[in-house]
């Protein structure tokens, strides 16, 4: 099993947008997937068309088990919601002993191939547990100063977990509302890709579509299966950037 | 004696680094005089029209060079003595003038049935008459 966080101080970056997407399309390629929504705006929910309720609230604030919150999505995709008790949650972690670890503990035997945390734009002691419990860290970033000093910021707190012991396999960050006509968008990418090498994912192309799909509660793999957002730019026979791209690197991220 | 500069090599995912150098280039194009930046847009609208009319075949090489040495005789594209000599080949083969069953032999590929063995006269370099 790997558990993915999507982190990114910054708000509005794509987070959720795009756990959602990977999410579906893991459980689509057979790979037995979970969601679990760490933020109180508890919008996983409604990106699948459902209504928010207290998973999380009741998996660590009830000890009730995994397999009795989730919410069964699809084949190979259950979701642990969220809504504003998951405020309830930080309160009562602050209280706990081991408090840094109790969602990895509690996702340490999780019956699933890969688990996707979606984080809250927040430092508090729900995002570092997130943290602690990811094997790799995904962070969307728009091309934009702002979202970059986000970035930085995760990867401050990253080292800082480091140090205290725990080791990730790796850390990739995604560019999104990527717009390559842009002067802005260009500078950005390009130190991006000077600064973190490897670590950079294709981008993501901005596409209306993607905030169409919310207001519809579908996913885009169900609502624009062939946008650019999912398929990226057409470069030739090549595709570049795109949902499908990223899902094809967590795939080897997965398989190893 | 100047003093050498190394620069440290970054790697990049394959896609980033397409999607960065097609950028960087259209950038360079950005500073360029407004003629030049047209005629750079028209070449390569031109090339993106001509896309679907790419292919790509292994040939025998003197099949090759044979075309390319026709090609310069008579001052015609290759590109278009290809397609007269496809376009010929398909109706020959739809009429029944062409029988591909003398050439055929087993093939030990998993993707094939069929290799044709051609005999050396058919792509051998013709030559010239005096």
């Amino acid at each position: 099993m790997k558990i993915f966080a999507f982190a990114n101080q910054k708000g509005g970056v794509g987070k959720t947008t795009t756990a959602v997407t990977l999410a579906d399309g893991l459980a689509r390629m057979k790979v037995k997937t979970l969601l679990v929504d760490l933020d109180p705006q508890g919008h996983l929910a409604l990106s699948f068309g459902l209504e928010k309720s207290p998973g999380l609230y009741r998996l660590i604030c009830l000890d009730e088990t995994l397999e009795k919150v989730v919410t069964h999505i699809a084949p190979n995709l259950d979701l642990v919601s969220g809504d504003k008790q998951t405020e309830k949650v930080k309160r009562q972690i602050t209280l706990s002993d081991f408090r840094e670890t109790i969602l990895a503990d509690i996702l340490q035997d999780a019956p699933y191939d890969a688990v996707l945390l979606d984080l809250a734009p927040s430092l508090d002691v729900l995002h570092v547990n997130g943290l602690i419990a990811a094997d790799w860290v995904v962070i969307p970033t728009r091309p934009d100063a702002l979202a970059v000093d986000g970035v930085k910021e995760i990867l401050t707190t990253m080292a800082e977990i480091n140090q205290s012991g725990h080791r990730y396999r790796g850390y990739s960050i995604l560019p999104t509302f990527f717009d390559r006509t842009t002067r802005e968008t260009f500078l950005q990418f390009q130190d991006l890709a000077k600064t973190f090498g490897e670590h950079l994912w294709p981008p993501i192309p901005q596409d209306t579509r993607v905030r169409e799909t919310v207001a519809y509660g579908k996913t885009l793999w169900d609502y624009s299966p062939n946008s650019v957002a999912m398929n990226g730019y057409k470069n030739g026979k090549q595709r570049l950037g795109g949902y499908k791209q990223v899902l094809a690197r967590m795939l080897e991220v997965i398989n190893g | 004696m100047a003093e050498k500069k190394f620069e440290r090599r970054t790697t990049l995912d394959p896609a980033v680094a397409d999607l960065l150098s097609g950028m960087q280039q259209r950038q360079a194009e950005s500073q360029l005089p407004r003629k030049e930046r047209e005629r750079m847009s028209r070449e390569r609208a031109k090339i993106q029209s001509r896309r679907d009319q790419r292919a790509t075949y292994d040939l025998p090489p003197t099949l090759r060079e044979e075309i390319m040495a026709l090609s310069e005789e008579l001052r015609i594209p290759a590109s278009q003595l290809v397609t007269l000599a496809l376009g010929r080949f398909l109706n020959d083969y739809h009429s029944g003038i062409i029988d591909l069953g003398k050439y055929k032999q087993p093939s030990r590929s998993p993707r094939y049935d069929w290799n044709l063995i051609f005999p050396d006269e058919l792509i051998r370099i013709k030559k010239k008459k005096g």
